[in-house]
């Protein structure tokens, strides 16, 4: 190494200090550099858009299974009785937040949008249980036992309301025979198999028919 | 200290029964006592001023939660510190491993024996000051290789002999840097040198100024001085990134604690050794503080000296939070290839030019110019 070198190499190293110096003295003398957030006090704002916690919003969930069945890392479970109305009423409706990965694709397969990434990000818990939210706070098996119930009255209703269509039948077709010993057996056995069939599908006329068809044999 | 004890006796009548080596050597504790919470302070508001200043730095925040802005942050540290657990592990030298703090707060407080604080604030103006303090602080080596020996830790072991290398080899070119302000003065004493750079020509009578090659002594000296005390372009030792924490990896609680302190009490011989060598000491500008009432000029002085001396320490820190780390073999370079010849080349400027012109400055020949 000559000397010219090695005073090239003295006179780089005094610049470039003294450049980075010059850096360092801006930042440090000018207060508007700071970028930190004083987070429990200062928050951020919540871009559009953002991908916070899960919310479903129950009442307009249609329990179609859509979110469980794309979730790629299942954290969603649900579960679903068909109630009195023909419509499928949620038992319950989990989503475990500390599996989610906050992928969004639950959100975006939601047909009734009822599914949607709030802006909530803060969570603290002391058990892992504790991060499974439930939106349904009734218990399931509660639920359950009164879809099963209302179903059960109102197939009840449909029921009688079938047997007295029945009835009024029989006793039509009854009217017309002439022996009314036989008719009357007869229709006690109708009766019995329009109930038995009431349970299986609905529309009560046609079978009534069928019955009308049936009796002369 | 003799001196201002039978000034003390003769002050006092009251003492006149006591032996007069009883009422020095109480002296001597009061004024040890004294220098301590000096240092002590010093060192707790400027790891506090440390972080401050790299917050800003960083362009973040730094310790804003302890008391208003975060000033109480020191004390919250200094009462951790001093709780926490003394851990040592099993297998480390027991006996090395306790001492080796000492070794290094030692070193660095008895440095501030010959601090020249004020025209009579010194705790003792010995008349080898400098050599003295060169003397003292080779200490702190000691304390932080036998830290890395005794730790049995191989991050502990790697910095403490990066960390013997380093001083030792930096502490050539710093005892060179020092030796024009020594020529200038004619004495060893830091008193001595503080008062050869008084007079009338005020800021242009310090050694900085007295001829180029003092100018570039104060630099190198300050470059030097910075890696002699491990700081960061040259904290090899510590090298967190790489090291984990270097020597001082396996201490915690107080022990950790005088390590800590010891570094800032380097930092602060450091500035103040600049300052007394180099930047007129405690020499008020334009004006004579020795001739005011005792505790006027005192108190000026010691003003203007820790103003100057806080001022380096700042720049220190500063510089601290610029530049990258070296490399072991950058730093040994540059200590080898650079700082040495040019302290030598540097010393030998200073002699001809003290031999060439008897002993003036280009403000004092100047100031000859216009009578």
């Amino acid at each position: 190494m000559g000397l010219k070198a090695y005073m090239n190499d003295i006179v780089e190293a005094v610049v470039t200090t003294a450049k980075g110096m010059r850096i360092t003295a801006r930042y440090g003398v000018n207060p508007k550099e700071e970028v930190t957030l004083q987070y429990p006090e200062e928050r951020w704002e919540i871009p559009e858009g953002y991908r916070g916690f899960l919310h479903n919003d129950v009442k307009k969930c249609t329990s179609c299974t859509m979110c469980v069945k794309v979730c790629p890392i299942d954290c969603i479970s649900l579960e679903a009785v068909r109630g009195a109305d023909k419509k499928m009423v949620l038992a319950s409706y989990d989503i475990n937040i500390g599996r989610c990965m906050y992928c969004g694709l639950c959100v975006e397969v939601c047909p009734p949008k009822s599914l949607k990434h709030t802006a909530g990000y803060e969570m603290a818990s002391v058990a892992r249980g504790e991060l499974i939210l439930h939106f349904i706070q009734e218990d399931a098996a509660e639920i359950k036992a009164r879809v099963a119930l209302q179903v059960a009255e109102v197939a009840a209703k449909e029921a009688e309301a079938k047997k007295a269509a029945e009835a009024q039948a029989v006793t039509k077709a009854a009217e017309v025979p002439s022996s009314e010993t036989e008719s009357a057996d007869l229709s006690s056995e109708a009766v019995r198999a329009a109930k038995e069939e009431a349970g299986k599908a609905g529309g009560g006329e046609p079978k009534a028919t069928k019955e009308e068809e049936k009796k002369p044999e | 200290m003799e001196a201002l004890a039978i000034s003390l006796v003769n002050a006092v009548p009251l003492l006149a029964g006591v032996p007069l080596w009883t009422v020095t050597l109480l002296l001597m504790v009061v004024v040890a006592a004294v220098i301590l919470v000096f240092a002590l302070t010093f060192e707790g508001v400027g790891s506090l001023v440390l972080r401050k200043v790299a917050g800003d730095i960083q362009a973040r925040i730094g310790p804003n939660r302890v008391g208003p802005n975060g000033m109480l942050q020191f004390l919250a540290d200094g009462v951790k510190l001093v709780l926490k657990e003394d851990l040592i592990p099993a297998s480390a030298d027991r006996l090395l491993f306790k001492l080796a703090p000492y070794f290094a707060f030692v070193g660095s407080f008895a440095a501030f024996v010959v601090v020249p604080f004020g025209v009579g604030l010194i705790a003792a103006d010995l008349n080898i000051g400098i050599y003295y303090v060169m003397a003292v602080t080779s200490l702190v080596v000691i304390g932080v290789l036998l830290a890395g020996w005794s730790s049995n830790n191989k991050w502990a072991l790697l910095g403490g002999m990066r960390a013997a290398a380093q001083i030792v080899s930096y502490e050539i070119p710093v005892g060179m840097a020092l030796i024009p302000a020594v020529l200038i003065a004619g004495s060893l004493s830091l008193q001595d040198i503080v008062r050869s750079q008084g007079g009338l020509l005020g800021i242009f009578g310090w050694n900085l100024f007295h001829n180029p090659f003092t100018f570039f002594s104060f630099f190198l000296y300050f470059t030097a001085a910075q890696a002699e005390t491990n700081q960061t372009p040259f904290d090899l030792p510590e090298a967190e990134s790489e090291l984990v924490s270097g020597y001082n990896v396996e201490y915690s609680g107080i022990r950790f604690g005088l390590f800590f302190l010891s570094e800032f009490g380097d930092m602060f011989i450091v500035a103040a050794l600049a300052t007394a060598c180099f930047l007129g000491g405690w020499n008020v500008p334009y004006f004579n503080a020795g001739a005011l009432p005792w505790i006027w000029g005192n108190l000026l002085s010691l003003g203007v000296f820790l103003t100057k001396a806080f001022t380096m320490v700042l720049i220190m820190m500063w510089v601290r939070w610029t530049l990258p780390r070296l490399r072991v073999d950058q730093l040994m370079r540059m200590a080898w290839k650079y700082l040495v010849p040019l302290t030598f080349v540097n010393l030998l400027g200073v002699s001809l030019w003290l031999l060439v012109f008897q002993g003036k400055g280009i403000p004092g020949m100047i100031a000859s110019l216009f009578g």
